[in-house]
């Protein structure tokens, strides 16, 4: 059994990493933020590719410039963005399984197409539990993020892992499409037909000012709505200001608010969004709730 | 005070009322949250808190007939559960080093500190839920001659433990934050605790109690608060 543990090395910290899961359920009535894998998606498939367990800790990069160290013999996954990744200065393509040696070294360079990569290793990164999750939040776990000098456990069994044979093919056009799929919020009845129609039918930019919080739009809506008592917002709630600010609420946004909630992402679609860089368009498609 | 049900998403489902935020309110709030957790924790991941909503996440998407089920269940008549009597007494330092805004706040309102202070913490305030930042407290009863406009231009950096008003609220950060109101005080106390299940003291229903203490005892005051009353 896999029992002893090595070490990821931060050797250059990036802004934008983060150890991430599935997140914390059941501590918003703290005031806890869900938190976990922006793109829950490409998180899944990080483990599924190593055959993980669906909660074990993985790598979230949204920037380039990590480089890191392993000190055993670990297999790693990515998935998610299509990013420039060199093994002790080679470009690795598009692997999406990798063994990994005592002394290798990883650099994460220029992401490519898409926002969000997973970087998962066998067995789950080993970081503390807190609230039932690994994910970094400030205030929650010991850090907020990758730090300098983290030296980050996983398992180990000592032995190198045989070189994927299976080819699997990558894919990055599920995060194509500008088209996003909402069902209405529960303030969408308070807007008015015009207030909607430019809603629905308007391209909106993703603001450069966009994080784990929040991804801001551009465009404004000017709009006519009450501020309302304070509401459970999750991640996926999109929130439209009195001002016309229209705030798309992603993991790490806090679990109550006062803007009017008008819509709210599938599950699908807030998986996309995470995908999407600073300056990419995105349109609104209302969806409605299927009943089985 | 009957709820409506909304359904955002496949496994999202909201119970809200129209009627501005009060103890009654609050009461009918917490009594459906505990008969939904009673008769439907199989099928619930977690139930969160608004002044007017009730949100509940399921584990998985709604069928037709739990829609049914829900419409039945919320036609037929609460049995309301008392609110709590418990109290927490909350220790705070008024004076201007750790209220930075509490002179600015007296003066615009042609009042003393000392009456700004004596208003606020003669009375005590409802728990009504948690949100904004782990451990924030959204609490009712503000007397209405504090009711002080957010600041135009947010501070970058308000110290953990400040006592502040907003608008119609006051509240306490629980550790340190940007943020628009106005700070009065600050507590020694600690609002929350992640390496503890229920991170926090005090539960919706509770009450609060501000009780000023000077800057010595500050510096001597434990992090947990006392319960100044408990009936329950």
């Amino acid at each position: 059994m896999i029992k002893d543990i090595g070490y990821l090395e931060v050797l250059k910290n990036t802004i934008g990493a983060s150890i991430q899961d599935q997140g914390r359920i059941g501590y918003a009535n703290w005031g806890v933020p869900v938190s976990g894998a922006l793109d829950h998606r490409s998180f899944s498939l990080a483990n599924q590719l190593l055959g993980n367990k669906e909660s074990d800790a993985v790598l979230e990069l949204t920037q380039p410039g990590l480089i890191c160290s392993f000190d055993e013999y670990a297999l790693v996954s990515f998935a998610g963005a299509k990013v420039d990744i060199l093994l002790n200065s080679e470009r690795i393509g598009d692997h999406q399984t990798l063994p990994i040696s005592p002394g290798d070294i990883l650099q994460i360079g220029k992401f490519i197409l898409g926002k969000s990569l997973y970087l998962g290793v066998k067995g789950g990164f080993q970081t503390k539990v807190v609230m039932k999750s690994r994910s970094q939040f400030q205030g929650i776990t010991p850090s907020p993020s990758l730090q300098k000098s983290d030296r980050v456990p996983f398992f180990t069994s000592h032995k190198s892992y045989p070189k994927s044979t299976a080819s699997v093919k990558s894919t990055y056009h599920w995060f194509e499409p500008s088209e996003i799929e909402v069902y209405a919020g529960p303030d969408f009845e308070k807007l008015s037909n015009f207030e909607r129609e430019k809603l629905l039918s308007n391209p909106f930019t993703l603001s450069s000012a966009s994080n784990r919080m929040a991804i801001q739009l551009d465009e404004t809506v000017t709009n006519s709505l009450p501020d309302l008592f304070t509401a459970p917002v999750l991640p996926g709630t999109i929130q439209l200001t009195s001002g016309g600010k229209l705030l798309i609420l992603m993991k790490d946004a806090q679990v109550t608010g006062g803007y009017p909630r008008i819509f709210q992402l599938t599950t699908e679609a807030l998986s996309i969004l995470a995908q999407k860089q600073p300056g990419e368009k995105i349109r609104f498609r209302l969806a409605t709730i299927a009943h089985y | 005070m009957k709820p409506k049900i909304l359904q955002i998403a496949p496994n999202k489902i909201e119970l809200y009322w129209k009627e501005k935020p009060s103890d009654v309110l609050l009461q009918h709030l917490i009594s459906w949250e505990n008969l939904l957790l009673s008769t439907s924790s199989d099928k619930l991941l977690e139930i969160r808190k608004g002044y007017q909503t009730l949100s509940c996440l399921m584990k998985d998407p709604l069928s037709k007939s739990d829609l049914l089920g829900f419409q039945n269940l919320i036609s037929a008549p609460i049995k309301l559960e008392a609110l709590s009597t418990k109290v927490w007494e909350i220790p705070v330092c008024y004076e201007i080093k750790f209220g930075t805004d509490l002179a600015f706040l007296a003066k615009t309102k042609g009042m003393d500190i000392e009456q700004v202070v004596e208003i606020h913490s003669n009375k005590t305030y409802r728990i009504h839920f948690y949100g904004f930042l782990p451990g924030f407290m959204y609490l009712n009863g503000l007397d209405p001659r504090l009711h002080f406009d957010r600041k135009e231009i947010p501070d970058r950096k308000i110290l953990s433990g400040s006592v502040a008003i907003g608008g119609a609220q006051t509240g306490i950060y629980p550790s340190e934050s940007p943020g628009g109101w106005h700070i009065i005080g600050r507590s020694p106390i600690r609002f929350f605790n992640p390496n503890f299940e229920i991170p926090v003291f005090g539960k919706a229903g509770e009450q609060i109690k501000f009780k000023p203490i000077n800057r010595s005892e500050f510096e001597d005051f434990s992090q947990q608060p006392s319960l100044l009353f408990n009936n329950d």
